[in-house]
């Protein structure tokens, strides 16, 4: 239903011309095969646990989602009213696929799932994300993490 | 940005013109609705399906840039005849702010049992953001209704605790209304809140309101960030 003509006026021209950011260089970086992998997950959903103040609007911040984060303690305070959250009612896995992970990492499709997982505000403009980007880099490193699944809503 | 600083990096994407003009390593394209990523909730075996092609990119050496199209659309996308909407009041609208209070109460206490079945079936709820509790609701709205501003500990302004509790409001509803049955799609769940409920009418009447607020967050976040575009009013 993303398809662009599905998406209603004038979110499906904001979609069209958004301005998105483009780079210099295009790093490619390798790994070790799947099954050896420890993957961690980036949300853009503004997710965050339920005992944490709301993302601000604009903000460039980054919030923690512990593995161990229980689906009940998470909720959402993306800006935008102009996505779907009734999936998100339903199932967290739709937006942030925590289980779907667990179970690929003891079937042993990936080797491991990151201790910590990460969510940012969708809307706010990448150019500012430059030191979150920094921040959750070193983190990521920390946790020994060798592949990142970006989960844009 | 994350591929630069050394880590292999997969992205999941609802807009292909966006992987097409910002170009990501190793994407892969799912056609599904915003906000739903990984396609259908409740639905493992379809979420695993788009999970397992996308990190399956992380093996191909062929980069970059390596854009995919998942090639089915949602199982759930389409209406399902078997949902009853739930039982909401279609009295007229009130009058005055006490009175919407008092419908939204009335209305909400109709719900409330689906709610809390809901709540007990998935062991969850993503209401929370407004720091109230639900019986708090109807007289927070219907305060800014009367002109007033009032604030919660939770939030730092007025149109903050009132951007979030209609947040938690239409969570409140869409949880009471996947309670039961089949599952309805996104959309049946849109028509029936926006067209049929108390609370979408508190909503919109309030919106009209603080647009001619003197507070000028509460214009913008009412303006915005009340009501999706296509249940605004002509």
């Amino acid at each position: 239903m993303a398809r662009i003509d599905d998406i209603p006026e004038p979110t499906r021209s904001h979609i069209l011309h958004l301005d998105c950011p483009s780079f210099d260089s295009s790093p490619f970086v390798d790994g070790p095969p799947l099954a050896r992998r420890r993957v961690a997950m980036i949300s853009s959903a503004a997710i965050h646990a339920r005992n944490e103040p709301p993302f601000p609007f604009g903000s460039a911040e980054f919030r923690r989602l512990p593995s161990s984060l229980d689906a009940g303690d998470i909720v959402m305070s993306h800006v935008s009213v102009n996505f779907d959250r009734h999936g998100f009612q339903r199932d967290v896995n739709v937006v942030y696929p925590i289980d779907r992970l667990r179970e690929l990492a003891a079937e042993g499709v990936i080797g491991s799932v990151a201790e910590t997982h990460y969510a940012v505000m969708g809307s706010t403009d990448p150019a500012a994300m430059q030191i979150t980007a920094d921040q959750v880099a070193g983190l990521l490193q920390q946790d020994r993490v060798d592949a990142v699944l970006l989960v844009p809503v | 940005m994350l591929e630069a600083r050394g880590l292999p990096t997969v992205t999941i994407g609802l807009v292909r013109l966006h992987l097409e003009a910002v170009k990501p390593p190793r994407s892969v394209f799912t056609p599904f609705q915003l906000g739903r990523p990984l396609g259908e909730p409740d639905e493992a075996a379809f979420q695993r399906r788009v999970l397992v092609q996308a990190l399956a990119l992380l093996e191909r050496r062929d980069g970059p840039v390596i854009l995919e199209d998942f090639p089915d659309d949602a199982p759930g996308a389409s209406d399902q005849r078997g949902w009853t909407p739930p039982l909401v009041s279609a009295a007229a609208d009130p009058a005055t702010p006490e009175v919407w209070a008092a419908a939204l109460a009335r209305e909400m206490a109709l719900l409330r049992p689906a709610w809390e079945r809901a709540r007990t079936r998935r062991r969850r709820t993503t209401v929370g953001v407004s720091g109230q509790p639900p019986e708090a609701w109807p007289n927070f709205m219907a305060a800014f209704l009367a002109g007033g501003l009032p604030t919660v500990p939770a939030h730092e302004t007025s149109a903050l605790a009132l951007r979030f509790l209609i947040d938690d409001l239409k969570a409140f509803y869409g949880e009471a209304a996947q309670a039961n049955g089949p599952a309805p799609s996104s959309g049946q769940i849109d028509r029936w809140f926006w067209r049929q409920t108390v609370a979408a009418r508190f909503i919109i009447t309030l919106r009209e309101a603080c647009l001619h607020a003197d507070n000028n967050a509460l214009r913008t976040v009412a303006g915005r960030f009340f009501v999706p575009v296509p249940y605004l009013p002509a």
